[in-house]
C-alpha cells in the first residue's frame, strides 16, 4: 500500500469513526452506562488479583505486580481491537438484508468498511487511562529498553493476529449468516488470556498458544516484557501474526466470492 | 463454559500443592466451588424476564395489563422454565467438564448443610427475581437505559458480589462484611458457602433470615416502584 491510499484510507476512517464520536456521547446516555458498566467491571477483576495475589503472593511463578501487567496487557490489547474492529458487530444485518452491496459498490475495500467503520466511542476514554495503568504498572518492573521495544512490537503484532480474527469473522458471517455467536466464543476464547497462558495445563496451553492463538497475542508481549522471551521468540511471533493475518485475507477473499446477495 | 475453564485452571494453579489452604479453601473445596457456579449460576441467573425493560420501553407491556393474569407470577413462571432448560444444559456442562478435567470434587454428607443449601437456593431464585423486576422497572422512567441498567446491575455488579465469578472470601474482612449485608452474596456465594459447610449451621441460618429479609424489603420496594411505573407508562410506540 503506497502512502497516497495509507491517507486515502486515514481519510475515511476519520470521517467514518471520530467524526461521529462526539455526536454519539452527546444523544447517547447509555453509552455512559456501557462506559460506567466497563469501568467497574475492570476495577472488580483488578481488584480480584491485587487481593488474590495478596493471599497467595504469587501465581504461576509471577508476582503481583506481573500477573497485573498481564491483565492490563489483555485489556490493552482487547480494548483496543474492540474499539478498532466494533463494526464487526454489525456485519450480520448488512448480510441478512442485502444492504452489503452498497459497500461493495463504494471506492473502497468493502473489508476496510466492515472491519474498521465503527469504532466504538466508549473504548475511545478508555483506552488513554489504560495505557497509563500499563505504563506506571510497567514502570515497576524495571524493564529494559529492549524489553520495552519487543513490547510495543509484540502489542502491534496481538493486534494483527486480533484483525484476523475478526476477519476470519466476518468472513465466516458471508458463508454461515451467523456472526454474533462466533463473536462470542472468540470473546470467551481470547478472555483466557487475562492470566498468564502458564496457568492452563497441556493440551490446552499449546492449543491457546499455537492453534488459537491467545497466548502469542496476549501473554508473549506481556513476557518479553518481563525479559522471558529471547529474540527468536519475538521473531516467530511476528512471523506467526502476519501468517495469520495473510491467511486470514486469503479468507475473505474467498467468502466474498460466495456472497449471493440473496436478500437484496 | 471458557470462564468456568480459566476460573478452573487459575485455581488449579493457585492449589497446585495438594497441601495449600488459601482464604479457608483447600483444593478440594476450591475447584467445587467453580463446579458450584455452573450449577447455581444456570439456576440463579437464567431467566426470562431480561425481556421486561425492552418490552416496557416499546409499549408491549400493554398486552399484558389487560390480561386477567398476575404480572408477577407470570414472570416468575416463565423464569422457572428457563431455569429448568438451563439447569439441563448445566448438568451437562458439568458432566463434560468433570469428565475432562477430573477435578477432586467435595460431596457434602451431612442432611442438615443440604436442607439449608436447598432453602437459601430457593430464596436466591426469588430474590435475584425481585432484584432484575427492580432493576427493569427503572424503564418506566428512563427508557433509553432499558438494556444499560441491565447491563451494569444484572451482568456487572450482582455477578461480581454475588460471587459467581470468584469466592468472596478473598477480600479483607471489612469488605466482606459489608458485602454481606446486601442481598448479592446469598445469590451464589452464600449457597455454595453452606454447601461447602464453609459455615457452622447456626451462620447459616443467620444467612438465611438476612435473605429473608432481603426478599421481603425488595418485594415491598419492587410493588411501590412497579405501582408508581404504572402511573407514568403512556404505552409509547403503541
Amino acid at each position: 500500500m503506497n502512502i497516497k491510499k495509507f491517507k486515502y484510507y486515514l481519510r475515511i476512517w476519520w470521517h467514518l469513526n471520530v467524526k461521529n464520536i462526539l455526536p454519539v456521547f452527546n444523544h447517547n446516555p447509555t453509552i455512559i452506562v456501557f462506559l460506567i458498566g466497563k469501568i467497574i467491571r475492570f476495577t472488580f477483576f483488578g481488584g480480584f488479583i491485587y487481593f488474590l495475589l495478596k493471599g497467595t503472593n504469587t501465581l504461576a511463578g509471577y508476582s503481583l505486580n506481573q500477573t497485573l501487567f498481564f491483565f492490563l496487557t489483555f485489556n490493552l490489547i482487547d480494548i483496543i481491537g474492540q474499539f478498532l474492529f466494533r463494526e464487526v458487530y454489525r456485519f450480520r444485518p448488512q448480510i441478512i438484508s442485502g444492504t452489503f452491496d452498497f459497500i461493495l459498490t463504494k471506492p473502497m475495500s468493502p473489508l476496510f468498511r466492515v472491519l474498521l467503520g465503527g469504532a466504538d466511542a466508549t473504548d475511545l476514554i478508555t483506552i488513554p487511562p489504560l495505557v497509563i495503568l500499563v505504563w506506571y504498572i510497567g514502570n515497576l518492573l524495571n524493564p529494559s529498553g529492549l524489553a520495552i521495544f519487543y513490547y510495543v512490537i509484540l502489542v502491534l503484532n496481538g493486534l494483527v493476529i486480533s484483525a484476523a480474527f475478526h476477519i476470519l469473522v466476518l468472513a465466516m458471517g458471508i458463508i454461515t449468516l451467523e456472526i454474533d455467536h462466533t463473536v462470542m466464543i472468540y470473546r470467551d476464547l481470547v478472555g483466557l488470556g487475562r492470566f498468564p497462558i502458564d496457568i492452563y495445563k497441556e493440551p490446552l496451553r499449546s492449543l491457546i498458544t499455537f492453534i488459537v492463538p491467545i497466548g502469542l497475542m496476549i501473554s508473549i508481549p506481556a513476557k518479553a516484557f518481563m525479559g522471558l522471551i529471547n529474540p527468536i521468540g519475538v521473531i516467530s511471533s511476528v512471523l506467526f501474526g502476519m501468517a495469520l493475518f495473510m491467511l486470514s485475507l486469503q479468507f475473505w477473499k474467498y467468502a466474498l466470492k460466495k456472497y449471493t446477495s440473496a436478500s437484496s | 463454559m471458557f470462564q468456568i475453564i480459566l476460573t478452573y485452571f487459575l485455581w488449579n494453579s493457585v492449589f497446585a500443592d495438594t497441601n495449600t489452604e488459601v482464604f479457608g479453601y483447600n483444593r478440594e473445596k476450591i475447584l467445587t466451588y467453580v463446579f458450584g457456579i455452573i450449577i447455581i449460576r444456570a439456576l440463579v441467573f437464567s431467566a426470562r424476564s431480561v425481556d421486561i425493560p425492552g418490552e416496557i420501553a416499546d409499549g408491549k407491556l400493554s398486552n399484558y395489563l389487560i390480561r386477567p393474569i398476575n404480572y408477577f407470577k407470570y414472570w416468575l413462571t416463565r423464569d422457572l422454565s428457563s431455569k429448568a432448560l438451563n439447569l439441563a444444559f448445566s448438568i451437562s456442562e458439568f458432566i463434560i467438564l468433570a469428565i475432562i478435567l477430573k477435578p477432586p470434587l467435595f460431596f457434602q454428607s451431612n442432611l442438615l448443610y443440604i436442607l439449608l443449601f436447598l432453602i437459601i437456593l430457593l430464596l436466591a431464585n426469588y430474590l435475584i427475581f425481585v432484584i432484575r423486576m427492580i432493576v427493569s422497572f427503572v424503564t418506566f422512567w428512563m427508557p433509553e437505559l432499558a438494556w444499560g441498567a441491565q447491563f451494569i446491575f444484572m451482568m456487572i455488579i450482582t455477578e461480581f458480589l454475588s460471587g459467581a465469578v470468584f469466592p468472596l472470601d478473598i477480600f479483607p474482612d471489612t469488605w466482606q462484611k459489608t458485602i454481606n449485608l446486601t442481598p448479592f452474596p446469598y445469590l451464589v456465594f452464600f449457597p455454595l458457602q453452606v454447601y461447602l459447610g464453609q459455615i457452622t449451621i447456626v451462620e447459616s441460618m443467620q444467612g438465611i433470615m438476612v435473605a429473608l429479609f432481603w426478599s421481603l424489603i425488595l418485594s415491598i420496594i419492587m410493588k411501590k416502584i412497579w405501582l408508581s411505573g404504572l402511573k407514568i407508562y403512556s404505552s409509547e410506540g403503541r
